[in-house]
C-alpha cells in the first residue's frame, strides 16, 4: 500500500470565475482563490505551514508575485509559514503540485499545504500569445522555423489518430459538444453556450482536422486547494477527499520526438495509478480529463481503459460523457468550456474533481460519485498524468 | 534574396555540422559510435548510452510523413504569406523523426505515411532549411 494512502486528504477548494478581466490583478485572483479555499476548509489560516504556488511565465511581474513570499505576506503568515516554493510543469502542474504536497505531508515535513494557481492569458493580445506559444515549450531550433505553434498542436495528434483508428472529425468535434454542455451548468465557466457538432465543424479552419471551436480559449482565472493530514481532516467541515493513486510518464519535449502521438503514455500511467489505488477502470465514477483540444480526451479515455482503442470517438459522440451520461467527463467544461488559464486549466479540473467528490458541484453534481480520475498534460502534451481520488479509501 | 521574416534556427556548437550540411544540401545526422544509435536532433552525448563518441553520417534523405497539419489561420508572425502551409513530422528511413515542411505538393494531397524526400531551401545566406516533397512514382 502506498504510504500516503489514508494519511493525506484534500479539505478545501477555492476558485474565481474564468474569463477576460483586464482590470483584475493576477495576484488578486490568486489571493481570492486562497481565501475561498481557507474558508471552505474551515481550517484556521495559521495552520497552513506550506504554500505551493504554481507558475506563470507569460509575464515576469505575475510570476514574481506568485513565486516569492507575496502570498505568505498577504495571508498574514509571515513568521508562521515554513515553506513557500513553486511547483510548475505547465498544464500538469495540477497533478504535480498534488503529489508534491502528498509527499511532504506523508514524510512529516509539512502538515497543512495550500496550493494555488493564477494567470491572465486572456488579457494579452492574441498574436502575442500565438507567437509566445510558438517558442515556449517548443524546440526553437528544430520546430519553430517550420511554423509550428501550440495553437495548432491538436491538429498533428488528431490527424495521426484519425489515420490509425478511423475516427471521424465529427466524433472528435463531439468532445466540444460534451464540454459545452457541462460548461452551461458551471457558473465559473467562460463559454456557457451549447454548441452542435455542425457548429463546431463550421467554425474557422485553423489547421487540418482542427477548427477554431476546437481550440481552447485563453482566459484569466485562479484556483486553490488545501491538503492536510487525514487525522486533522476528521474535524473539518468538508468530507475529506483522499488521493489514492498516481501514475505518470514524460513523453517528449519536442512533439516531433514522441514515439506515439495516438496514445502518448496514458496506458502506462493509468496502469500505475490504478494499481496504486487498487481499483479497475469500471470503478471510476467520474473522469475529470484534461482537454486543451478535443483529441486528448479521446486518447485519454482509451489510455484509461474506459474505452477500447479507436472507440472513444463513438463513445463521446453518443452522449455517454454528457450530463446524465454513463461516464460524466470533465464536468467543469474543461478548457474548451470553462476557458484555458495556462497551468490553471489543469488546476481547475483537479479542483472540480474534488468539488464533485465533496458533493458541492451544484447543478452539475454527479450523485453518489465516490471515485474520480483526474488527468493532466503539460507543454505540447509532453507528459501523461493520472491521479485517482476518492471519497472513500480503497 | 528578399528579406526573410520567419524565425530562423540559431545553430549551437553541437548542431553546427547539421546546418553546415544543409548549406551543402546534405542531410547529416548523428550516429553514436559506441551503441550505433542514430540521434536527432543533434545532442552533446548519446541519449541511449551517454557516450560522447558521436559521429556524423549522411542520411538517405527519404522517409514517410508520420503526421502533418496544413495551417490555415492563427499562424505565428512571419508565416502570413505562406498559408496554407504544411508542417509535418517526418520519419526518416534511419528511424529518427524530424519536423519540417512539405513542399511541392498541394496541402490537401498530403497524407500520413506518404513517402517523401528531402529538398533544400536556401532561406538566407547563412541558413538552409531541409524541406520534404513527395517522391514522384
Amino acid at each position: 500500500m502506498a504510504n500516503f494512502k489514508g494519511k493525506v486528504a484534500i479539505v478545501g477548494i477555492g476558485e474565481v470565475p474564468t474569463g477576460k478581466f483586464p482590470n483584475r490583478l493576477c495576484l488578486l485572483n490568486a489571493l481570492e482563490s486562497c481565501r475561498q479555499a481557507i474558508l471552505d476548509s474551515g481550517i484556521k489560516k495559521d495552520e497552513i505551514d506550506t504554500i505551493i504556488p504554481t507558475g506563470t511565465f507569460f509575464n515576469r511581474r505575475y510570476n514574481t508575485d506568485m513565486v516569492f513570499a507575496k502570498i505568505v505576506e498577504e495571508l498574514g503568515l509571515l513568521g508562521k509559514a515554513k515553506n513557500n516554493f513553486q511547483v510548475f510543469a505547465g498544464g500538469s502542474s495540477s497533478s504535480t503540485m498534488l503529489k508534491t504536497a502528498c509527499g511532504l505531508i506523508t514524510a512529516g515535513i509539512a502538515k497543512t499545504i495550500l496550493c494555488v494557481q493564477s494567470d491572465k492569458t486572456g488579457s494579452a493580445p492574441v498574436q502575442e500569445m500565438i507567437d509566445l506559444f510558438a517558442t515556449f515549450g517548443i524546440p526553437e531550433e528544430w520546430e519553430t522555423p517550420y511554423g509550428f505553434f501550440m495553437g495548432g498542436c491538436g491538429s498533428l495528434f488528431a490527424t495521426r489518430y484519425m489515420h490509425e483508428t478511423g475516427t471521424t472529425h465529427e466524433q472528435i468535434a463531439s468532445v466540444v459538444v460534451s464540454m459545452r454542455k457541462w460548461a452551461a451548468l458551471n457558473p465559473n465557466a467562460m463559454l456557457r453556450r451549447e454548441l452542435s457538432v455542425d457548429e463546431v465543424l463550421a467554425s474557422k479552419l485553423v489547421a487540418t482536422n482542427l477548427t477554431s471551436r476546437e481550440g481552447n480559449v485563453l482566459a484569466d482565472g485562479g484556483a486553490a486547494f488545501i491538503l492536510t493530514t487525514a487525522e486533522r481532516a476528521k474535524d473539518l467541515r468538508n468530507p475529506p477527499v483522499y488521493p489514492l493513486g498516481f501514475g505518470s510518464r514524460v513523453c517528449h519535449y519536442g512533439i516531433s520526438q514522441d514515439r506515439d502521438l495516438t496514445r502518448l503514455r496514458f496506458p502506462e500511467a493509468a496502469k500505475e495509478a490504478y494499481e496504486m489505488a487498487g481499483i479497475a477502470p469500471n470503478d471510476v465514477d467520474i473522469a475529470e480529463i484534461y482537454d486543451g483540444y478535443p483529441i486528448f480526451p479521446l486518447i485519454t479515455l482509451e489510455g484509461l481503459g474506459i474505452c477500447q482503442r479507436g472507440e472513444a470517438g463513438a463513445f463521446v459522440y453518443e452522449g455517454n460523457t454528457w450530463p446524465g451520461g454513463k461516464l460524466p467527463m470533465t464536468t467543469n467544461g474543461g478548457m474548451l468550456g470553462q476557458g484555458h488559464t495556462a497551468a490553471g486549466g489543469g488546476v481547475a479540473i483537479l479542483v472540480e474533481a474534488v468539488r464533485q467528490l465533496m458533493g458541492k458541484a451544484g447543478e452539475r453534481q454527479v450523485n453518489g460519485a465516490k471515485i474520480a480520475v483526474e488527468t493532466s498534460m503539460g507543454g505540447t502534451f509532453m507528459d501523461s498524468h493520472v491521479v485517482v481520488l476518492g471519497r472513500v479509501l480503497t | 534574396m528578399k528579406v526573410y521574416k520567419k524565425p530562423l534556427p540559431e545553430p549551437t556548437p553541437w548542431s553546427k555540422p547539421f546546418w553546415e550540411g544543409c548549406k551543402k544540401h546534405e542531410l547529416l545526422i548523428q550516429k553514436c559510435q559506441d551503441c550505433r544509435e542514430f540521434i536527432f536532433y543533434p545532442k552533446m552525448f548519446c541519449p541511449s548510452c551517454l557516450s560522447s563518441n558521436i559521429g556524423w553520417v549522411r542520411a538517405k534523405g527519404r522517409g514517410k510523413v508520420y503526421s502533418y497539419m496544413a495551417v490555415h489561420s492563427y499562424q505565428p508572425t512571419g508565416f502570413e504569406d505562406d498559408i496554407p502551409y504544411v508542417v509535418a513530422i517526418i520519419e526518416l528511413e534511419e528511424g529518427i523523426r524530424m519536423m519540417s515542411n512539405i513542399v511541392e505538393c498541394p496541402p490537401e494531397k498530403v497524407k500520413c505515411d506518404m513517402e517523401v524526400e528531402v529538398v533544400f531551401k536556401d532561406v538566407t545566406e547563412k541558413i538552409t532549411l531541409p524541406n520534404f516533397r513527395p517522391i514522384s512514382t
